[in-house]
This record gives C-alpha cells, structure tokens and sequence, in this order.
C-alpha cells in the first residue's frame, strides 16, 4: 500500500485545521443558547468528537486497505456508494456555513467600502486547485500553515487576555443541561473534525504510540477552542451572543490597540490563511467522494462539479444566505451528528478488510 | 514544463492570495479624503442631532496642521441621522477611524441605549470607541478648541486615553463596555463627563516664538493647536442605571471608582495637612478585592484594598531627601491616607445604594459567587447589603 501521508503530517492536520472555522460565528451561535455555560456545550462536543477519535484510531490500527476498501469489503459496491453520496451531500452541506460566514467576514470586515461578490470568489480558485491535488498535497498544506495558527492563536490570545473576565462563565452549570445540549447541538456543523480520520485510513502508515500523537494533536486544538470559548463570553458577557464575527472581535480592545492600532490583523490574517484551506476541506472530501461514485477519469470533473455548485449555491441564493444558514442549523444536525460520530465509531465493528492479530494500543 | 507549471502555479496562487487577503485595492488614499474623528449625538425635540468631527490630515512640509470641519445631520434614528450627513453633503461618513463617542446633555431622562447600540451593532465602527458625557451638547464639545490639539476629539483622546498612567484620573468606558454592562443582570453603566474649562491661551505667543527658531522641516507644527482658549476636563463621572442617567461620581469618588476597577499605577493622591505638611503620594500598586458574602439573613460586601505607594512631595520647609530616596511613609501619613480613601470608597458605595446604579457589580457578584442566594436577594440586594472598607496603605518596607 503506498501511503499518502506521514504520521506527523495527520497531527499537524488537526492542529492546523480544527481550530480555526471555530472561531467566527460559531461563539455567538452557542452563547444565544448556553451563554456563560457555552465552553460546557463545546465541551460536549471535543469530548464526542475525542471519543470517536479513539475508536478511529483502532480502526486505522487494525484496517489493511482503506477507507473507501473498507465500505466496499464490508457494504458491497452498491452499498459503499449509498454511503460514500450520504457522506458527499453531508460534505456539502457541511462545508455551507462556514464558507458563508467567511464571506460575510471578508465583505464586511475587510471590504467595507463597496463589497461585491467577486471578492471573495479567489477564494474559489485556491480552494479548486487543491480539490484537483492527491492527499499528501493537504498533509503538506499542514506542514506549513500549523504555524501560522499557531501564532495566530498565540498572539490572539496575548492581546485579549488583559480584557478578560474569567469570573464571567460562573457559576458553572446554571443554565441547565438542556441548554448544555441544545447549544451542542446547534453547533454540530462546526464539529465533527475526528470524522476526517476515517479518511485517513490506510493513508498513512500506523506506527507504535501514533494514536497517542494524534489525540493529542487534537486535544491541544480543541483546549485552545474551548479557551477561546471562555474568553470570548469573558470579554463580551451579556453581549456575547452579538458578536457574529468573534476572531476579530475579541482583541482589540487592549489600550496598546487603541494608542498603536490594529496590529493584531497580524494574528487575524495568520488564521485567515489557514482557514482558506480548513475552509476548502469538505469541498476537497466532496470531490474526492464524488470521483469515486461517478468514477470520473479526470478528477478536475468533480472538483469542477463542487466547486461550480458552491459558487452558484452562494450567487443565486445569496438573499436566502439567512434561510438556508438557519435550515442546516436546525435539520441537518442529526445527519452530521450520524455521519460524523455515530457511523465512525461503527466503523470498529467492520470485520472484512482488518487484520486477524489483536493489537493493544 | 512541469517546472515552469509548478512556478506559475505558485505565481498564479501569490496573486490569488493578495486578492483573498489584503484590501489593497479597496484603501482609500488617506491624504486624499477625510476621516471622521469623532461624532457627536443631541436631542433635539424628538429627532437625533448628530454632528461629525473631520479631519483632513494634511501631508505638505508647509502646513502640518489638521484641518477640520463639523458636519451635521438629524433624523429619528442616529443611523437616519448619519443618513441624512450623506443626503446633505452627498458624502457618507465612513466611521472606521472614528475613535469617540459623545453623548450630549440633552440625554438626561432618555435611555442612552436607543443610541449607543447603533454603534454596537453597526459594522462601520469600531465597538471599542471611547464614549463619553458632554456637560454641554456634543456639538459645542466638538467646536471647543484645546491648546492640546487643535481637533478636539483628539484633545479628548489625549485626556482619556494616550497618557498611560496619568489617565487613571479618569473613567474610560468603551462602547461594547457600557452595553455589556447594560444588558448584564445589573444593568449599570458608567461614562466620564467632559467639561470645558475656559482657559487663557498664552501658548500661541510661546509657540509662536519657538517656531521661529524651528527649521522648515518641522512644518510649523508648532501653529497647530496654538488657537485653542479652552481645557477639557474628565475626572467627574455620570452613572446610569438601565441606561438612564441616575447620578455623577465627583473626582474623588472618581478616582475611588479607579482604585477598585483597574490597575491606577502612577496615578498620583494628595493627602494635605499631615502634621501642618502637604504631601503628594505616587501609586506604585493597587490591589483591589471585592467579595460578597450571602447568607440566608445577610448580604455584606467586603472592600479590601491594598495599597503600595511612595512619597512624590511634600512643601516640608527643610531640606528632605524621602522623597527621593522612597523611604518609609511615617505612620501619620498611612493613617491619614487610608482614613481618606476609606472614606472615598464608603461614600462610593453610599453612592451606588442611593442611585441603585450597581458600578460595583455587586448583582454579578451575588450571580457569580452567591448562586444559591440569588434569587432571594436579586430584587432588594441594594437596600439589603451591609458593607465594610478596609485600606491598608504601605510603603517601603
């Protein structure tokens, strides 16, 4: 089997990626239903999403072929397509939001004066270069860009600490564990990261004390999410829920912004040019599912079908951005919820395509 | 070819990248326009009044000086009102550089909130403007000259914010501050009030004559501001409970209010006639700590503050050296200080309990720290809460 990933390149994956479309809409969208308790609800979430990590990382243990092997073996051809179109309509839905909010971002904070639409349609050309690229391409992506979110969360964080109100997020449980759940489930659309391991399978070669690595690239991540959580409702409290575009939002408020000015763009822009490529990763999995359905000879065919949809989704419905943003919150979470946790953790129970030897982790 | 393909992809992925990340294209040549610097909102009748400072930043060796202009507008909402500047003048302000916020007096029975939260809410502006009480209506706030700048907003600017550690004197309240604290449990809020201090402008002769001497490359920035005939001034406070204004903290109480919310280092206190000797004492350090305890019968609020400070003058008729060698604070002057801010501090929250304005977020401590009691206390906590102040001020040890 020839492997398209280095082990150090899927943890650098996680910790380049999960983080970033984490922080734009997403901390208003909890805080309206948990407010101070909003870190419990994202809590909730990393801990489903460590979980089905942990179980991925067994399947990755034990598979000899991958992933897309693996449905053929266990579900049969027509069965693994069924499911691989579930996880493409589930890729594009997903990928919907925070591609919305990243326009709305850059058309309202960084395009004040006379957005259109073509700003933000660049995006769109980086994002069908890559769906055209094999696997490794993404692994060298986070072999780079890990740094710039690194520092951009460094520098965030810095710049916005003096502001905060740790005191704010108590006392801790107030608002009752079905806002608990329901702020959770609002944001299913932003989670579901450990999902992306099942495509991983077989794509890089497992080695002793990997699974430990790759929890723990994700765990550090998802402690900066939950950190920014804390501050983000430690900043804004009872307005917390206002704030559509926290990534911005949450720094500048220190005195050495208001006497030098908005250096911190330096760490916004930073995350910004991650998130091109965290962005682009439901689209790039559309594509790569979409060529193995219609098993296209050309792969720019599909990266072409995703990407054209996604721009004639975001030209024709753009007055409906608020319908359909509110549709996918509500209605397709339990599909994410399933596509996301439940089926990855199911994957441990397939017995066609793994090897015979028990390993210990 | 595979070479050549890879670098124009790179190429291609630059330019991409310069389009997706910078606004280049979208900057407006700052030399070119005119930025909004501050904006001010009256009542008049029933319609908003709101008055925008320019200024055209000036960028030749010959004359340094900022011009300005103040433009208005009115409407029924402060958005309609800024509107209505665009209707007018056939420009719509782009509020992006404006830094300040000033509220004027014609507020005094009405909810600040109907216009504060455009700004909050809005895009245009940056949430982190300062706002601020005029004592008179904003426009003449913003028609006040100060020798300090000859564009009063940066004037005020300079009061409120530039001057780290000699602007503890005063409060700053931002505009996501002042509506977090509205729209928290308490729903108390606090702004500087600004006065105009008339002021005699002996400074244009004194600049003027140092300009001479000044070469050309200097642009006669010692022209600007040489008009103004007024001072601002900052130390009072307004207080507003549910965003109506309820009371005003004097420069003392002001000062109080400081002690116990921020960090007040160099800030300076005036302790007077300590054994027939006046001294001015420097804060090195303020360590607040506010804790409230509830029980079933009581509600006290602890004030603890922990004062480090050292001896900056005294009008000692001999020679003494303590000041500069940061020796020991005699007994008499640490008693006399904490007995002063000891009583600042009483009157402060006399204060909040009389105007029911929370500054102390006392309401967040009951939620925050006293869960189990909030629902008993939430209603009556002002008229039920005892209290005690204790200062210990020290100095080189």
């Amino acid at each position: 089997m020839q492997f398209q990933l280095k082990t150090r390149q899927v943890c650098l994956f996680f910790i380049a990626f999960l983080p970033i479309i984490k922080l734009f809409s997403l901390p208003s969208v909890i805080a309206d239903v948990a407010r101070e308790d909003m870190w419990i609800s994202t809590l909730i979430n990393v801990l489903l999403d460590l979980f089905t990590l942990i179980v991925l990382i067994f399947t990755c243990k034990k598979c000899k072929t991958d992933f897309y092997g693996l449905l053929e073996l266990n579900f049969g051809k027509v069965g693994s397509k069924i499911i691989l179109g579930i996880y493409f309509i589930t890729f594009m839905v997903k990928g919907f939001i925070p591609v919305m909010e990243q326009k709305s971002f850059i058309e309202l904070a960084l395009y004040e004066t006379l957005p259109n639409f073509f700003n933000f349609m660049p995006f769109f050309v980086v994002c069908f270069y890559l769906c055209l690229k094999k696997l490794r391409v993404l692994g060298r992506i986070a072999d780079v860009f890990f740094v710039c979110t690194a520092l951009g969360l460094i520098l965030l964080f810095a710049l916005s600490l003096p502001n905060c109100d740790f005191t704010a997020i108590l006392p801790v449980g107030a608002r009752g564990s079905v806002n608990h759940l329901k702020g959770s489930y609002y944001s299913f659309n932003w989670f579901g990261d450990a999902m992306y391991l099942m495509f991983f399978i077989g794509q890089f070669e497992y080695k002793k004390k990997d699974g430990l690595k790759i929890v723990l690239s994700f765990v550090i991540p998802s402690l900066a999410v939950i950190l920014f959580m804390i501050m983000f409702y430690g900043i804004f409290t009872s307005i917390a829920y206002r704030q559509f575009f926290a990534l911005t939002e949450i720094s500048k408020y220190t005195v050495i912004i208001n006497n030098i000015g908005r250096f911190d763009y330096f760490a916004i822009l930073f995350l910004l040019a991650s998130n091109c490529f965290a962005l682009s990763l439901p689209l790039y999995f559309a594509t790569t599912i979409l060529n193995k359905i219609c098993a296209f000879n050309k792969r720019w065919i599909s990266a072409l079908i995703v990407t054209l949809t996604y721009v004639a989704v975001l030209l024709i419905f753009e007055q409906f951005s608020a319908t359909i943003t509110s549709t996918i919150s509500y209605y397709f979470n339990t599909l994410f919820f399933i596509t996301a946790n439940v089926f990855p953790v199911c994957t441990a129970l397939l017995n066609k395509g793994v090897k015979n030897e028990n390993l210990a982790v | 070819m595979k070479i050549l393909r890879s670098k124009l992809a790179i190429i291609i992925f630059l330019g991409v990248a310069v389009l997706f990340f910078t606004n280049d294209f979208g900057l407006i040549d700052i030399e070119k326009t005119a930025i909004i610097t501050a904006v001010a909102i009256d009542k008049e009748a029933d319609d908003y009044k709101v008055s925008v400072e320019v200024a055209v930043p000036e960028a030749t060796d010959t004359n340094a000086e900022n011009q300005r202009a103040l433009i208005s507008g009115s409407g029924k909402t402060v958005g309609g009102a800024l509107k209505d500047i665009g209707d007018e003048t056939g420009w719509f302000p782009k509020l992006s550089f404006c830094n300040l916020i000033i509220i004027g007096n014609g507020f005094e029975n009405e909810n600040v909130i109907k216009v504060l939260d455009y700004f909050a809410k809005t895009m245009q502006i940056q949430d982190s403007a300062t706002v601020v009480y005029s004592e008179k209506t904003g426009e003449d706030l913003l028609k006040a000259t100060s020798p300090l700048d000859n564009i009063s907003s940066f004037a005020l600017q300079k009061i409120l914010l530039k001057s780290t550690g000699f602007d503890n004197d005063v409060i700053t309240t931002d505009i996501r501050s002042f509506c977090a604290n509205y729209y928290s449990p308490h729903s108390s809020s606090i702004m500087p009030i600004v006065k105009i201090i008339e002021q005699r402008a002996d400074v244009d002769k004194a600049q003027e004559g140092g300009a001479n001497g000044s070469s050309t490359s200097q642009g006669g920035s010692s022209k600007s501001s040489a008009s103004g005939k007024t001072v601002f001034n900052a130390s009072t406070s307004a207080l507003f409970k549910n965003g109506i204004k309820v009371g005003e903290l004097d420069k003392d109480l002001t000062f109080a209010y400081n002690l116990l919310n921020r960090s007040v280092e160099r800030s300076t206190i005036k302790v007077d006639d300590v054994d027939g000797i006046n001294h001015l004492l420097t804060v090195v350090s303020n360590k607040p700590t506010i804790k409230l305890t509830a029980t079933d019968t009581d509600l006290k609020l602890s004030i603890n503050l922990d004062l480090y400070c050292r001896l900056s003058d005294l009008n000692s008729v001999n020679s003494d050296s303590t000041f500069a060698e940061n020796k020991p604070l005699s007994d008499k002057l640490i008693e006399a200080t904490k007995t002063k801010l000891e009583k600042d501090i009483g009157d402060l929250v006399l204060t909040e309990m009389q105007t029911g304005c929370d500054i102390l977020k006392v309401k967040d401590l009951l939620y925050r720290f006293n869960y189990k009691h909030y629902h008993t206390y939430k209603d009556n906590y002002l008229s039920k809460l005892n209290f005690d102040v204790s200062v210990a001020v020290s100095g080189q040890k």
